[in-house]
């Protein structure tokens, strides 16, 4: 055990802080609430207490050999040091709305329990710098979640926590199997050591499946399709708070794993890369198509971060694309992923704020909840700018630069050459998703904010007021306000964080400053905006609304059900190969048995039936009959016939030794 | 030489076990007592096994028909752990047995077997193993009929008829090895006279193959493996405890005593013998998952995750290199310790809560959560999630099977542990969800406390943290093993 014993701290205090929290709540429900809040206050004390010791070219490491077989690594350098304070943050904001939002529910207990712990687990990937430990500490963090999520035990709770625990099963037994071979191919799992090891290895095609299935197993965690399905159901069922810890942190030890393989082990890969944004491309457009056609707040949000992580994942694979030419793609990278977490914090917070007044996520029956409540509607509007990327706010910033790397790869290429015309149709689609993001934030801006409830807006008015405590109040504001800081002022805060977690990724130094408020970058927002602001138009208003038998205009699923590939893809290959294996099985085991059938009876048979065979009519009478009733009988004749055995033996024995 | 005291450990609980049934000891005195010889038994073991590189020869018929014991890191290993477990089963058996009945006869046979399956890792040649293998199969079986029911005789006659086939497979590697081999004694690199095999190495194979197979009936492999799933379930919680957990350890000790001090790493390594085997092991490693994830009978579940389980052990030994070995050993103390406690675990359902079924458990997280807490950390470590014991052991059997020459048997083995991991989630995983997430409509006020008294409570806490401390850190252990590893490699 040496090195820095705080960095230790940082995973396991938490983890000690959730059965102290326990203890203490099964005497007191309300200390347990604070006690909460406090372990992680410290926790972000302890990790700001770092800052002036967090170094990239000599980072502040921990290492504790023989844990597991292996080792606990860790390392803080800018990227981890950043996730760290984000981790701590949120998790700080979410208990201190925990403390109303659960003020009514059952097992609380076990809820802050496994919710601290996954603190520690979580902070634990962040910090790790090996990648045994990070899979050891990915495990227990996929466990003690899974808790977060069925914690409702509703139905579909139950069902998507199911989905949750496969997919967090599958994904890490895939992953394990890339670390088993990746192992083998390059003898270690340490971080550092990833870039140089895998530039060395002559070779590659080995390792190019291990670092596959490395990605998918990382992957199925962040959202990234095809491993993406699970995410739009854990998320909405799970507590508002967890959600909000789900979508904002957990998905990114997802994304922390991706960059291992797209930006370590591959670094500068162009093929790896191509696979990555292929990925990133399909999330991306088809999270927000999914989120576009959602009417469930929560639902919604989940599908937009699978949308927003396929963004993430897009700048990763330009990042090997572009090769060393990638340092707007690396900052465009971290900061999306920071934005996406100060974002998906405030939003579903905000959802949380709702549910816990209505217990309603439908948007028809949570429609003009949002009138007349302005600290609500301010907080839920920062985040809508920062996530459809308005320029002022710090979406607006990481967009830029993901669209900027893009267009850097579009200029490379001759005009109209087939190549060049592939990043253009990725340029395409990555701005229209950016106008399906706005198209579905503004679809539930206005219907929780500006428009009335068909049949009692009076009880929405009701909780004008009083629909939140201080607590909560300060949990929700204090998550928004670095938005707009951050994007109207970038070169000063933003791309001065960038530049300090951008070695994480192998990032260079962006060549020249990026104008951030020139014509040429706000086109494309603009763009975006504009889409957005068609298709909520037509899509939206005209086709994703219809009249109810009221005459009240409604909002209605038109999500094909066809397009479930869990329910008619996934699950029933699942199932199919499980009973062909069942089948198969038992077909090996019958066949084995029959052997085995015919001696015992046989012997059995021949000793002690043979003299009874004349009371009896036909065999199989016989034999039934004979089990019937003389069991005890069996037992002496199989213990005659073991005797017989053993003499039997024994005589050879004796033959072999008196002859041989 | 010789050290007498070596045959202590041995005859002092068979002994006492024998006496037990001429006094008429009831009730918790009988307990008590019973606990006494066993933990008697572990420090006369543990004061045996320590004792280090100590022989003694008994009994001396012949050079060939000799009962030898010897204690090398091997049996310390196994000795040790079986006398370890028997303390906690019998602590178990406490509460457990006052609605089995027959208390007397029941201790009395787990006393007779624990001198057994201390004495058999020490067995210094063939015939001493021989010997006291078949003693194990007729002293057990009156713990697996315990009840005298239709379905206890029955499985008992199947348990007796697969391992005297097996045995009979020993037996005729037996005596074909006092032809080719130099001595019976068991020898580090095997005891062949290369030149006599030189004539026919194939039956010799056939020998190894036969051999293997014979003493896998113990260890419940496929193709002899329909006796276990019959057996384990049908016999009381601590008998099925140990059974699974701990006598099947008896064949795979016995295994590696005739793969490595018979026959030889050298010789077996490469031929179609070692690759017959992986894919048997292999095809076993699945079988006994598939079965288990689409058993509805809880403790058949957990015998038929036994067959699979024990197929890695298996697995690693027929890899026949350090890592697998390490792996094999490192996954002996880990299912030994996880099997013991789940069938502790669905001992308590059964007698508590009268449930045999695995649909039936909803809820019972919420009446006896220390049980069910025992039962999930367990079940992870079974899967092999991080951080508990089986992580550590499928590392190293996925290590030794990818560094197999033969890639392709290579990956199919590291393959199917990982499937196999993923069915023993299927199996384990949902009975944890069902107990302590019953669902929202559950009725709460229906909930009896159904926690068992502190003699069954403590077995499980302590093997349950044995799985997940040594999970946390192996070092000691795998120091153990690789004593043991580096004189065979």
């Amino acid at each position: 055990m040496e090195g820095n014993k705080m960095l230790l701290f940082l995973a396991f205090w938490p983890m000690i802080g959730a059965f102290i929290g326990y203890l203490i709540g099964k005497k007191n429900k309300n200390y347990r609430d604070y006690f909460g809040i406090a372990v992680c206050a410290i926790e972000l004390l302890a990790v700001l207490s770092l800052f002036k010791l967090v170094s990239n070219s000599n980072p502040i490491t921990f290492n504790w050999e023989g844990f597991s077989g292996f080792r606990i690594y860790f390392v803080l350098d800018g990227f981890r040091f950043i996730y760290a304070i984000i981790t701590a943050f949120m998790w700080l904001c979410t208990t201190m709305l925990s403390h109303e939002y659960f003020a009514h529910y059952k097992n609380r207990n076990r809820y802050y329990f496994f919710t601290i712990m996954t603190l520690g687990a979580t902070m634990a990937v962040f910090l790790s710098g090996d990648l045994m430990t990070t899979f050891l500490f990915f495990e227990v963090m996929s466990f003690t979640s899974y808790v977060q999520v069925i914690h409702e035990e509703t139905p579909a709770a139950k069902r998507a926590a199911g989905g949750y625990m496969a997919v967090a099963v599958i994904g890490g037994l895939v992953m394990l199997m890339g670390i088993f071979m990746l192992y083998t191919q390059i003898g270690t799992t340490d971080m550092a050591a990833f870039a140089t090891a895998g530039a060395a290895l002559n070779d590659k095609s080995k390792l190019f499946i291990a670092a596959l299935l490395i990605l998918l197993g990382f992957g199925s965690k962040a959202g990234m399709f095809p491993l993406h399905f699970w995410l739009p159901q854990a998320h909405p069922v799970a507590p508002a708070p967890a959600s909000a810890l789900l979508s904002g942190v957990l998905t990114k030890t997802g994304i922390f794993g991706i960059l291992l393989v797209g930006s370590n082990l591959f670094l500068h890969n162009a093929q790896m890369g191509l696979v990555i944004l292929c990925l990133g491309v399909i999330t991306m457009f088809l999270g927000a198509l999914l989120a576009l056609f959602s009417i469930d707040l929560k639902r919604t949000l989940a599908c937009s971060s699978v949308s927003q992580i396929g963004f993430i994942v897009v700048g990763i694979g330009m990042q090997g694309i572009l090769g060393s030419h990638n340092a707007i793609a690396v900052q465009g990278t971290l900061l999306h992923m920071i934005n996406h977490s100060m974002f998906k914090l405030l939003l579903f917070m905000s959802a949380g704020v709702i549910y816990m007044n209505l217990h309603k996520l439908d948007l028809n029956e949570i429609r003009g909840f949002g009138r007349k409540k302005p600290v609500l509607m301010i907080c839920f509007f920062l985040g809508l700018c920062g996530l459809i990327g308005l320029p002022g706010f710090s979406g607006y910033i990481s967009k830029t630069l993901l669209h900027e790397s893009i267009v850097e790869q579009i200029w490379l290429f001759p005009t109209y050459s087939s190549a060049s015309t592939f990043y253009q149709v990725v340029e395409g689609i990555f701005t229209l998703s950016g106008g399906l993001t706005t198209a579905y934030m503004v679809k539930l801006f206005v219907a929780i904010f500006i428009e009335k409830n068909n049949t009692n807006q009076e009880k929405m008015d009701s909780y004008n007021k009083k629909y939140m405590k201080p607590l909560s109040m300060i949990a929700l504001v204090a998550s928004a306000v670095l938005i707009p800081v951050f994007g109207l002022f970038p070169q000063q805060t933003f791309m001065k964080i960038a530049a300090f977690g951008k070695y994480f990724m192998q990032g260079h130094d962006i060549a020249h400053a990026v104008e951030f408020f020139a014509w040429a970058n706000l086109k494309g927002a603009v763009a975006s905006l504009a889409i957005g602001a068609i298709l909520y138009v037509l899509v939206v208003r005209i086709c994703l609304m219809s009249k109810d038998e009221n005459g009240n205009t409604v909002y209605v699923n038109r999500w094909p059900s066809i397009f479930d590939i869990e329910k008619n893809l996934y699950r029933p290959v699942l199932a199919f190969v499980a009973t062909f294996g069942y089948y198969m099985c038992t077909v090996f085991d019958i066949l084995v048995n029959i052997p085995w059938a015919i001696i015992t009876h046989g012997v059995t048979h021949a000793i002690n039936l043979y003299p009874k065979w004349h009371h009896h009519k036909s065999t199989a009478k016989r034999i039934e009959h004979y089990l019937d009733d003389h069991y005890n009988k069996i037992i002496a004749s199989s213990l005659t016939y073991g005797l017989l055995a053993t003499s039997v033996g024994l005589a050879i024995l004796l033959i072999v030794m008196l002859f041989f | 030489m010789n050290n007498y005291f070596l045959i202590l450990p041995i005859l002092f609980p068979m002994i006492t076990g024998a006496l037990l049934a001429l006094f008429k000891l009831k009730g918790r005195k009988l307990d008590y007592t019973v606990l006494g010889i066993t933990i008697i038994t572990f420090g006369l073991t543990l004061a045996a096994v320590l004792n280090g590189g100590t022989g003694l020869q008994l009994l001396n018929i012949t050079p060939l028909l000799s009962i030898k014991f010897k204690v090398d890191d091997l049996a310390r290993m196994f000795s040790l752990l079986s006398a370890f477990m028997w303390i906690l089963a019998i602590a178990f058996s406490f509460e457990y047995m006052e609605h089995e009945g027959n208390q007397t006869r029941f201790y009395s046979f787990m006393l007779l077997c624990l001198g057994v399956c201390i004495g058999l890792p020490m067995a210094g040649n063939i015939f001493t193993l021989y010997m006291l293998y078949e003693m194990l199969t007729i002293l057990s079986l009156p713990l697996v009929i315990h009840s005298f029911s239709k379905d206890a005789m029955k499985a008992g006659k199947k348990y007796l008829m697969y391992s005297f086939f097996g045995a009979s497979l020993v037996l005729i590697g037996f005596l074909f090895l006092n032809y080719f081999g130099t001595t019976l004694d068991f020898t580090i690199g095997g005891v062949l006279d290369m030149v006599k095999v030189s004539t026919n190495p194939t039956l010799v194979l056939c020998l190894f193959v036969g051999m293997f197979i014979g003493f896998s009936v113990k260890a419940g492999a496929f193709p002899l493996h329909a006796w276990l799933p019959a057996a384990h379930p049908i016999a009381p919680a601590p008998a099925s405890a140990l059974l699974s957990g701990v006598i099947t350890k008896a064949g795979v000790v016995a295994i590696i005593r005739v793969t490595f001090y018979l026959f030889g790493v050298e010789f077996i390594g490469g031929t179609w013998a070692q690759t017959f085997l992986l894919i048997l092991t292999i095809v076993s490693i699945f079988l006994g998952s598939m079965l288990a994830f689409k058993e509805n009978h809880f403790k058949r579940r957990l015998a038929y995750s036994s067959v699979s389980q024990l197929s890695y052990i298996l697995f690693g030994i027929i890899i026949l290199s350090s890592t697998g070995l390490t792996g094999a050993l490192m996954h002996v103390v880990a299912h030994s310790a996880i099997k013991v406690t789940l069938f502790f675990v669905a001992g308590v359902i059964i007698f508590k809560a009268h449930i045999h079924n695995v649909d039936e458990i909803k809820g019972l997280g919420k009446s006896m959560p220390i049980t069910m807490w025992c039962y999930s950390l367990v079940s992870l470590g079974l899967v092999g999630i991080p951080p508990t014991t089986g992580y550590v052991s499928k590392w190293f059997l996925a290590q030794g099977s990818l560094g197999l020459a033969n890639q392709v048997i290579g990956y199919a083995g590291a393959i199917t542990l990982l499937v196999s991991a993923l069915l023993t989630a299927g199996y384990l995983i949902p009975i944890i969800t069902e107990s302590f997430f019953p669902g929202k409509d559950f009725d709460y006020s229906s909930v009896k406390k159904l926690e068992p008294g502190w003699t069954t409570l403590v077995p499980m806490i302590i093997l349950t943290v044995i799985t997940v401390v040594i999970g946390m850190f192996p070092g000691p252990v795998l120091q153990f093993i690789s004593n043991i590893t580096k004189v065979l490699f």
